[in-house]
């Protein structure tokens, strides 16, 4: 286990191909009446076309705002820092009707609640045919009604005409979500962000739309950002994983990696096993504690090391920088990869210079 | 949406027939005997005795129900003690200028409280959005005739320039611009306290509303901000027509006071004057009138909010 | 790819279920510690930081019981007491703060002595028809299907009288006098109580604490007073403090249409239907009771909303 400090961390895929999506250092901070919350935390990764990352953490890590704070979804409410660049355009700089016209167009989003993310006045179709002509795909009303049919189809729905016609309550939540789907596909999108999409459904039904959203990746080449609490989603969909714990990414790297050998003892606990060589092979861990609710002051150091089994006093001192331990693979742990000692002390800001 | 309406109104029929039921039992229960305030101090004990027999005033009170609820199911509504005509017309001459106000009124509420209750929730720090959310807590509060003598004061006493009586004037033409001269402070009067409910009601479903999923949804597909917007107004439909059928009954309660201030000729006013000449046979038709206009108001209502909103449609 | 071992179950372990979109965890305003401290100052702070509305509110409605219980210390003049020679004098007259009415009497007395019957006729009916209302709600509520369509359906047709015309109606039939007015009031008001006693009951007994008290075996009436009534008790409070406004409103009316308080008692609906024949001679003087009605009643409503922000209530139509 060699750590080569000199190396900082770089999204894997950069050196590959040129990233779809690439998310440099941003940070999320929502104030408040009484105090700042800082939501997100100099989070950043690239993600190629064709391939899916899955950002992974508990309720609260700021994963969901992450993905949110790529569209530019929070407006005035929220203070957001860094670079998002899609494909070429640097998302940030752009004013609000030019970001406007990208939603939806180039980067879709597919909620977690179907149901409430369906206007449930509306007919499915409408919602549809609303978005077609929102992004000029379809001019005509007639033009954008069939093209949403065989959106509809292409999405696995049996019977589109049907569901064109349906109001939201009428059908079944693996169908809305179906639904929510094709809204999100009909303008081709290059990037997908697919918050929590399958926390909603049956578990059956689950598996159905993982496999549709592998499908349609496969057919349409684009790339995909997919937030969710759980492992099983992650090991079905992801190429890349990265973790994220109160606000920050904590472990990255190659979902066969980060899921099969963790390097961060959070991700450790996540997976409900402890590294072999403190204790007995295969004996479970519970980790004990909470992580911090939204909004609660952040312990010193490491966010983590409270419930850290492996936590020594220096994590208490210093917030340890996420860098890179492996090819291809970074964590945001000294103890579990060396010892502080053999870490880069404190330098977060030339760890994110060399992410630029 | 035909077959929603027809059977909702199927449905309330018990409730009319409850409502000529407690009409009914209130003209009974009334102390003092119809046959002396219609004949007066003067009559003999077998004149009145007479005209009990007449008014079957001596047969069961089944009887009476009986007789007293088909006449009432062919339009008659009994004769005025006082007057001596038919209650039936009088009081639907009346019942109309009632809705003639209750229509000014609901539209002040409606316009009003949808900009009040938009701009508090759109712009709940600014001062203006902070001054309509007071506009409405105040308007919630108002007591439709302190507000009908505070504007008679200020309008009609102080600047003289809109009437404080009447529909229309003695003198003059007596068309739809007099008319509207003599609305517009009765129907602010009655309007003011049910604006500041549909400017809470819509404050708070809009507030809602946009915190939805679905909001964020649209925004994430690249809607315009103003399309956007529609969708969320759209969507606080159900609640305002919700509150708006419940409204309509306190609206009208508020007619009753806002007719006698301004002497609007309407049911309120007639029903008020019955009251100081007992006369009773009018008191009871005026209310069974407005009781029963109440309840089909709702069926409309009722009708309204399935048109609007699926999820409350029959499969 | 493979659906492997590890799945949702094993998140379990941190118990933090994932509850909505975070989103709303992190917009929502981080909440101050409710603040500490004993004595005197410890008091004051935790008035300090009550909701304005209770603040506000509070301050306007404790004046006027104030006012109502003290009105023999604090009336200059007797209800009754007036010359004729000084009739219709304008607000602001020294010796008559607000002037006096047709009679010579001193408003501001008037008005202070009109406190008690006024109040009285605004608080009492809500109390009696919440007692009523809560008791049908509840037996509407926790009852067998066909208890509970009996009394709804009955409500139904008491609720398509509009509320002051029935009130009228009663009033005219009892005759004068603040009892009737309150047993009018008292009529009128059962029905939205009952209405909103019914509606939060039947979510109650959705919820799973009342499986749990049902599958221990507990009784109907201990589970009502057990489980129910503390459950609905924000709710119906925060509904009540409301409807005491529209009660004063509503009474302080009758009496203004001259079938509540009779003429020579002072109320200030009465006070206000006598100044009102003035009109056109001293139109200041109208507005005064005009303005205390709608004061008191502005009271109660802002006290409502501000405990609904304290209970944390939701709006309802």
């Amino acid at each position: 286990m060699t750590v080569t400090t000199e190396m900082r961390v770089t999204a894997p895929e950069q050196a590959v191909a040129p990233a779809a999506l690439e998310v440099e250092g941003v940070s999320v901070t929502f104030p408040t009446k009484s105090r700042e919350i800082d939501a997100v935390r100099d989070v950043s990764f690239g993600i190629a076309a064709g391939k899916t990352l899955v950002l992974l953490g508990e309720s609260g890590s700021g994963k969901s705002v992450t993905s949110r704070a790529i569209m530019r979804l929070y407006g005035r409410s929220a203070r957001i820092t860094g670079a998002v660049q899609l494909a070429g355009r640097s998302l940030f700089d752009l004013d609000e009707r030019a970001m406007r016209k990208l939603r939806g167009a180039e980067i879709a989003m597919v909620p977690q609640d179907p149901t409430a993310a369906l206007d449930p006045l509306r007919r499915v179709g409408a919602q549809i045919v609303e978005v077609l002509r929102t992004h000029d795909i379809e001019k005509s009303r007639s033009g954008a009604k069939a093209r949403a049919l065989d959106l509809l189809a292409s999405v696995g729905i049996p019977d589109p005409a049907r569901v064109l016609r349906s109001y939201p309550h009428e059908l079944s939540g693996g169908m809305r979500q179906r639904a929510m789907i094709a809204v999100a596909i009909a303008c081709e999108p290059s990037v997908l962000v697919a918050d929590e999409p399958t926390t909603a459904l049956d578990v059956t039904v689950q598996a159905q739309v993982l496999e549709l959203f592998a499908e349609l990746q496969e057919r349409m080449g684009m790339a995909m950002l997919m937030v969710t609490h759980d492992v099983g989603v992650a090991r079905d969909i992801a190429d890349d994983v990265a973790v994220m714990y109160a606000g920050r990414i904590v472990e990255f790297g190659t979902a066969n990696d980060v899921l099969g050998s963790p390097r961060h003892p959070y991700t450790m606990g996540l997976l409900g096993a402890v590294p072999s060589h403190t204790v007995a092979r295969g004996a479970l861990l519970a980790i004990p504690g909470r992580p911090p609710a939204a909004g609660e002051p952040l312990p010193a150091g490491c966010a983590f090391s409270p419930r850290c089994p492996h936590a020594v006093s220096e994590c208490r001192d210093e917030v340890p920088a996420l860098l890179q331990v492996a090819t291809d693979r970074a964590s945001a742990c000294p103890v579990v990869n060396g010892g502080w000692d053999r870490w880069d002390h404190g330098d977060e800001g030339a760890a994110r210079q060399a992410a630029t | 949406m035909l077959k929603f309406f027809l059977r909702r109104l199927l449905a309330i029929i018990p409730i009319v027939f409850g409502v000529i039921v407690v009409v009914f039992l209130t003209l009974k229960l009334i102390p003092g005997d119809p046959a002396s305030a219609l004949l007066g101090a003067s009559a003999t004990p077998s004149q009145r005795k007479q005209l009990i027999a007449d008014l079957g005033l001596n047969r069961s009170i089944f009887v009476q129900f009986w007789n007293w609820f088909l006449a009432v199911l062919q339009g008659d509504l009994g004769h005025s003690i006082l007057r001596q005509q038919p209650v039936g017309p009088m009081v639907m001459d009346a019942f109309w200028n009632t809705m003639i106000l209750a229509v000014g009124a609901s539209v002040i509420a409606i316009v009003g409280g949808l900009v009040i209750g938009g701009a508090s929730a759109l712009w709940p720090r600014t001062l203006f959005g902070r001054a309509c959310n007071w506009i409405a807590t105040g308007s919630v509060s108002t007591p439709q005739y302190s507000i009908g003598l505070g504007l008679i004061v200020i309008f009609a006493v102080n600047w003289e320039i809109l009437p404080a009586s009447g529909m229309y004037s003695s003198t003059g033409p007596q068309n739809f611009w007099d008319l509207l001269q003599h609305l517009i402070l009765p129907a602010i009067a009655a309007g003011l306290a049910p604006m500041g409910i549909v400017a809470r009601v819509f404050r708070s479903s809009l507030d809602d509303v946009m915190r939805a999923d679905f909001v964020e949804s649209y925004r994430a597909r690249g809607a315009p901000s103003r399309k956007v917007l529609t969708h969320a107004a759209h969507n606080t439909m159900p609640a305002l027509l919700t509150i708006s059928g419940l409204q309509f009954g306190y609206l009208i309660s508020g007619v009753v006071f806002v007719e006698t201030i301004f002497s609007w000729p309407g049911l309120g006013l007639l029903i008020y004057n019955s009251i100081a000449q007992r006369d009773y046979p009018v008191i009871e038709g005026g209310v069974l009138i407005l009781a029963v206009a109440l309840v089909l108001i709702n069926v409309l209502v009722d009708t309204a909010h399935a048109a609007i909103d699926p999820r409350v449609r029959p499969a | 790819m493979s659906r492997i071992d590890v799945t949702t179950a094993d998140i379990d372990i941190f118990d933090a279920p994932v509850t909505g979109t975070e989103r709303e965890d992190f917009e929502a305003e981080a909440h101050e510690p409710a603040p500490r401290g004993h004595g005197l100052r410890g008091f004051l702070r935790r008035v300090w930081t009550l909701p304005s509305g209770v603040k506000i509110g509070g301050s306007i409605v404790g004046f006027f019981v104030l006012v109502a219980v003290f009105a023999p210390v604090l009336a200059p003049y007797g209800p009754q007491e007036g010359e004729l020679a000084d009739r219709l004098q304008g607000v602001g007259t020294a010796g008559h703060l607000l002037g006096t009415d047709g009679q010579g009497r001193d408003l501001l007395s008037r008005l202070i002595w009109g406190a008690r019957p006024s109040l009285t006729a605004g608080i009492l009916p809500v109390l009696f028809a919440a007692l009523i209302g809560t008791s049908l709600g509840l037996v509407a509520g926790l009852g067998h299907r066909r208890t509970h369509g009996l009394i709804m359906r009955t409500l139904d047709v008491v609720y398509a009288f509009p509320a002051v015309l029935l009130a009228i109606s009663i009033a005219a039939a009892l005759g004068v006098g603040v009892t009737n007015v309150i047993i009018a009031l008292s009529i009128v008001l059962v029905a939205p109580i009952a209405r909103v006693v019914e509606t939060e009951v039947i979510q109650v007994r959705g919820a799973d604490f009342m499986d749990a008290a049902r599958a221990s075996g507990a009784g109907a009436v201990v589970t009502a007073s057990k489980q129910v009534v503390p459950n609905i008790l924000p709710t119906l409070v925060v509904y009540c403090t409301s409807l005491i406004g529209l009660a004063i409103v509503y009474a302080a009316g009758l009496s203004f249409l001259g079938l509540g308080v009779a003429p020579p008692n002072p109320e200030w609906g009465a006070i206000l239907n006598d100044l009102r024949q003035n009109l056109y001679d001293e139109p200041m003087l109208a507005l005064v009771p005009a303005a205390v009605i709608f004061i008191a009643s502005v009271g109660f409503n802002v006290l409502g909303d501000g405990l609904r922000e304290l209970l944390n209530v939701k709006e309802m139509a």
